[in-house]
């Protein structure tokens, strides 16, 4: 990690109010992303990692939703502390998102000329021409044949493909300096979407920009991540470069998610048990409650903080990681049993709400 | 389907509705004890005369004793060439009649929708966009109100109030008074807001019941993403595909209420505009009269259904020509 | 799952079919209970038609504080009838499926307007079923005209003061209450079962059938319905009964419309396959499976058209059109209007009482919809 990251997110929690009480969706998350660097997001649903991503642009509803605490700096400005307006400017300008469903993210009454000139007219003064130019331009760079007709199409008349790439492009309208892309290719079929990851790939080649990318898919993870975050119940359980995520992954909750994953050590363990109450986190660890090596201590007080795992840039929140424990009951843990604790499983067995990975 | 096909079977589709519509009336009328014809008879034995016969002869003159298909083909004949017959009462064509007195409905109609539809849209487009506010909550409240009020009795309690006891409006309406003076537009202070609750009220609802599900669409949120403004987030993502429901409903509306409406505040300030003219010939069983006012509503209604299918289809571009979705 | 404690399995000679036969006709307490009761005031009518002389009581009956006169005429025994089929058809199933009424209840309660909407309400149903047996009909009474409500200068014997003509306002808008009551349930009660016929009938059938009836609807719902009344009660001449036909008959198009495109988004569920797979006929199919999916859009429109019916006779009754016989709320306003100087209570009390019923209709409709319509919600 470099000294000067270009977005440094520090103990960032996010809160809804319902009627049921307040949902701690984001609860102290932290990690930075450096220049020109892929960072992936992975959790399950519901582990907060959406709200995170737009915390950061502030484009959750406020209300129900809120920013109860923490910080965020992007290139070296406080982004929680502006004001709208000039919040405003940062999105889409220096930071812009693609979402996950590329059927319903187009308006469908206007074209998506019109949208894509949108985007640039928002923070360019150009001409309804000029931008309209820009727009074709766009869409030929990501991969949209025939651009120059195409630009006055409306959504409909877009395949769901396609449609994502014309999203694309509206995000990159600008030349922003980080893209978020939540699960942007969950909704397409796995060669359009290996399709759009080269795609994501080579523009962040080109326009050297970051990425935060979110997913629950460990195996696109593994593909374009350069570090990784594991997220659960609203926190961070694990950060780590991607080649020691996949090497010795330390947290037992990313052990457990590359254990779902077919073809990793022979059998496919589904995660027992469901996640911890949103509106009344229990003490201790997050996981402990599904965790195969869980013991006494790690059920009480707060989420632990980070140790370090295989290296300084390896950090995993696990109790086993401090110099009190033994963290060889985890990392050197190869049959993927655990100690004591199977037990604990319940049998409500559910399978985790990893949605399905679509391997 | 090309558009100028798509117009063309829906005009046909209006035409067989109006056909459809004006036999059913015809069959109504056909097949009712004639209340003109009891009133004649009633008359001729009151007088001494033979019942019977006077029916028989009063029939005559008016060619009810013709077979029954050649009555509806006259009937139909008659209809679509406006040839709405003559007004007992007023002594005079009945479109004639029609033309005097719908200036005065529109006086108020007109108005009242445009305002409506401006007031009713923008605030169920801003309670929408501002869900849960103090200022939704009381729009929504006021909304339910106004649609509940029974709009006869508002205008009435409005005629208790500001009429007898503060005395600031006339009580009744005074047709000598100059049509485009400002004496008259004071006169029609009451009825108008009278009318224009009710209009508000239900447009405001629509409005924000259909804009809602847009403030939460995915355009939406990525329009926020991309840096736009919060007005032109409001017009051009929330407010603008809501448009072809809209549009459909208010037209719906216009004819539905506001002409159900105008008919009642007509007749309780004395307008005389369709209304009233409505009402007082059912009051005198002025026949021919009675169904020209029914029917200028309907034809109204089924041309408004024709601009309502065109308008959807313009406004929504995923709509083929082949029909709705 | 694997970590289930299995009980012994079943083996297939050992299930009891017999439990799970029903045949053709299902002889299970409600439908025996509804069928009966039905049948029953079926009877009494038919008695009544055939044996009674037309202004003579079928059933009086001196209880101490009252006489009691039952004097029903066509209307009161179709209201019977539609409180006997709403017992059976909606307060039985809440009293059967009593988690999902408490389910349903804990979130309807959230809305305190329509908590008080259905307190009201309450109030006006005792008012418009009980209240009318008590007091009978509203009798002019030369000796006591214009009699100014109990707080403004008049008396605890007529607490809303008296009409021109003598009658205690008190009992007219008990009066309209039921009239009110009548025309909006029965009203509805048809309306409803008609749509939901059509409605369902068009969306499974598909095809021809569906585009006749869609057709039919658009005619229907083109036609403002307000001046096909107004040219029906000049033909025709206004009866309450006449007027509650022409309503159910006039006001179906819409739910019509909302039912046949929820069935039409239950249709494609597997369920219903699974039953068109195993043989299972069309209409065992709409009314077993597809009614009752779609009862609860079915319900909130219900609520919701109550109060148009009542406006509608409110409307009528008020410009003339209704039944003269009969003092409705419309009625007595109309009266009221031409002295509003000198009674101004003729036309205000009872105009507050119809307000408020429409305004709690409302309330109510929306609240059940949030409650039951969960894709509404925001």
């Amino acid at each position: 990690m470099s000294s000067n990251p270009l977005l440094s997110v520090t103990n960032l929690e996010t809160v809804f109010h319902t009627d049921e009480g307040t949902v701690y969706a984001v609860d102290g998350v932290s990690f930075d992303v450096d220049q020109g660097e892929t960072v992936c997001i992975v959790g399950e649903s519901g582990s907060g990692k959406s709200v995170t991503t737009e915390s950061i642009t502030r484009i959750l509803q406020m209300p129900p939703g809120e920013i109860a605490g923490g910080e965020i700096i992007f290139d070296g400005q406080n982004v929680t502390e502006m004001s709208d307006d000039e919040i405003r400017k940062i999105r889409g300008g220096r930071i812009s998102h693609v979402f996950q469903n590329p059927q319903s993210a187009l308006n469908p009454v206007y074209t998506v000329g019109a949208q894509i000139r949108e985007a640039i007219q928002a923070h360019q003064d150009l001409s309804k021409d000029a931008a309209r130019e820009r727009a074709i331009e766009l869409l030929d760079e990501v991969g949209i044949p025939e651009a120059a007709s195409r630009v006055d199409d409306y959504p409909h008349e877009f395949s769901g493909g396609m449609k994502q790439r014309a999203i694309i492009a509206m995000a990159l309208a600008c030349e922003p300096d980080l893209l978020i892309a939540d699960e942007p290719t969950t909704a397409l079929d796995v060669t359009i979407e290996s399709q759009i990851l080269e795609l994501l790939m080579d523009l962040q080649e080109e326009f050297g920009m970051s990425i935060i990318f979110v997913t629950h898919d460990l195996g696109v993870v593994a593909e374009i991540a350069d570090r990784v975050i594991v997220m659960y119940a609203g926190k961070v359980m694990e950060r780590a470069d991607v080649y020691d995520l996949y090497d010795s992954p330390a947290h037992p909750y990313t052990r457990a998610l590359l254990n779902c994953l077919p073809g990793a050590s022979g059998t496919i363990e589904p995660i027992g048990g469901t996640l911890p109450s949103v509106t009344n986190p229990p003490d201790g660890c997050r996981f402990a409650d599904r965790c195969e090596y869980a013991i006494d201590d790690c059920f009480v007080g707060d989420q632990p903080e980070f140790f370090q795992a295989t290296g300084p840039d390896h950090e995993v929140s696990c109790i086993h990681y401090h110099d009190m424990y033994d963290s060889s009951v985890v990392l050197e843990d190869t049959a993927g049993e655990g100690t004591a604790t199977t037990a604990r499983e319940t049998t409500a067995g559910a399978h985790s709400e990893a949605g399905g990975d679509r391997l | 389907m090309s558009m100028a096909w798509y117009i063309g079977r829906r005009c046909l589709w209006a035409l067989l509705a109006s056909f459809i519509i004006l036999s059913v009336t015809f069959g109504f009328l056909a097949a009712s004890p004639n209340p003109t014809a009891s009133t004649v008879a009633f008359d001729a034995a009151q007088e001494g005369g033979d019942p019977e016969e006077a029916v028989e002869t009063y029939e005559q003159t008016r060619g009810e004793d013709r077979p029954l298909m050649e009555q509806y083909t006259d009937f139909m004949i008659d209809m679509y060439t406006l040839n709405w017959g003559d007004s007992f009462n007023y002594n005079a064509d009945v479109m004639t009649v029609i033309a005097d007195s719908w200036v005065y409905s529109a006086a108020i109609v007109i108005p009242s929708t445009i305002v409506a539809v401006l007031i009713g849209f923008g605030v169920g487009l801003y309670s929408a966009n501002n869900q849960y506010t103090k200022t939704d909550y009381a729009a929504t409240f006021g909304a339910f109100f106004g649609i509940s009020v029974p709009n006869f009795w508002l205008a009435i309690m409005l005629i208790l109030i500001f009429g007898v006891v503060l005395e600031w409006f006339p009580t009744s309406y005074d047709t000598t008074v100059d049509y485009w003076s400002l004496e008259h537009a004071y006169q029609l202070v009451l009825p108008f807001f009278v009318l224009t609750t009710a209009a508000v009220a239900s447009q405001m609802r629509y409005a924000r019941a259909e804009t809602l599900e847009y403030v939460n669409a995915e355009w939406t949120k990525t329009a926020r993403a991309k840096g736009v403004s919060e007005w032109r987030i409001m017009f051009r993502h929330i407010f603008r595909p809501a448009t072809p429901v809209l549009a459909t409903i208010l037209v719906a509306d216009f004819v539905g209420i506001i002409f159900a409406s105008a008919y009642v505040i007509e007749v309780i300030f004395g307008i005389p505009g369709l209304g009233l003219v409505s009402y007082n010939a059912i009051i005198n069983m002025d026949t021919p009269l009675v169904l020209a006012t029914t029917l200028v509503p309907v034809i109204i209604a089924i041309l408004g259904n024709l601009l309502q299918d065109i308008l959807y289809t313009v406004l929504d571009p995923r709509i083929t020509y082949e029909g709705r979705n | 799952m694997a970590t289930d404690t299995s009980p012994d399995r079943i083996e297939i000679g050992q299930i009891d079919w017999e439990e799970y036969e029903t045949g053709r006709f299902n002889f299970d307490r409600k439908t025996v209970g509804s069928t009966l009761s039905l049948l029953a005031v079926g009877l009494l009518w038919l008695y009544d038609f055939l044996f009674v002389a037309e202004r003579h009581p079928v059933l009086e009956q001196d209880l101490i504080l009252f006489e009691l006169s039952l004097n029903p005429n066509n209307v009161d025994w179709l209201f019977g009838l539609t409180l006997v089929a709403l017992f059976w058809y909606v307060v039985v199933p809440l009293y059967q499926n009593k988690r999902m009424t408490m389910y349903y209840w804990s979130k309807f309660k959230q809305n305190t307007a329509a908590i008080w909407s259905l307190g009201f309400l309450a109030i006006i149903f005792v008012m418009g079923t009980v209240g009318p047996l008590i007091i009978g009909h509203p009798e002019p009474n030369w000796g006591n005209p214009n009699a100014p409500p109990v707080f403004f200068g008049g008396e605890w014997a007529h607490p809303f003061g008296t009409h021109r003509t003598g009658e205690d306002i008190l009992e007219v808008t008990i009066t309209g209450a039921q009239v009110s009551l009548q025309v909006g349930l029965i009203a509805t009660l048809f309306s409803i079962i008609l749509a939901s016929v059509v409605g369902a009938t068009a969306a499974f059938s598909g095809g021809w059938i569906d585009e006749v009836l869609m057709r039919f609807v658009d005619l229907l719902m083109t036609f403002p319905t307000f001046f096909l009344i107004v040219l029906l009660v000049y033909i025709y001449g206004g009866s309450l009964f006449l007027l509650i036909v022409i309503l159910a008959f006039t006001g179906w198009g819409g739910t019509a419309r909302l039912v046949r495109s929820e069935a039409l988004q239950r249709s494609e569920e597997s369920y219903i396959q699974a039953a068109e797979a195993a043989g299972a006929g069309k209409a065992y199919i709409i009314r077993r499976h597809i009614l009752p999916n779609v009862s609860n859009t079915i319900i909130t429109a219900a609520t919701l058209i109550i109060p148009v019916m009542i406006l509608t006779e409110a409307v009528l009754a008020f410009l003339g059109f209704g039944d003269p016989n009969i003092w409705s709320w419309g009625r007595i306003i109309s009266d009221g209007r031409n002295h509003l100087a000198t009674a101004w209570w003729v036309a205000t009390i009872p105009g507050i009482f119809l307000f408020f019923t429409v305004l709690s209709f409302n309330f109510l409709g929306d609240a059940l919809r949030d409650a039951l319509d969960p894709r509404h919600e925001t």
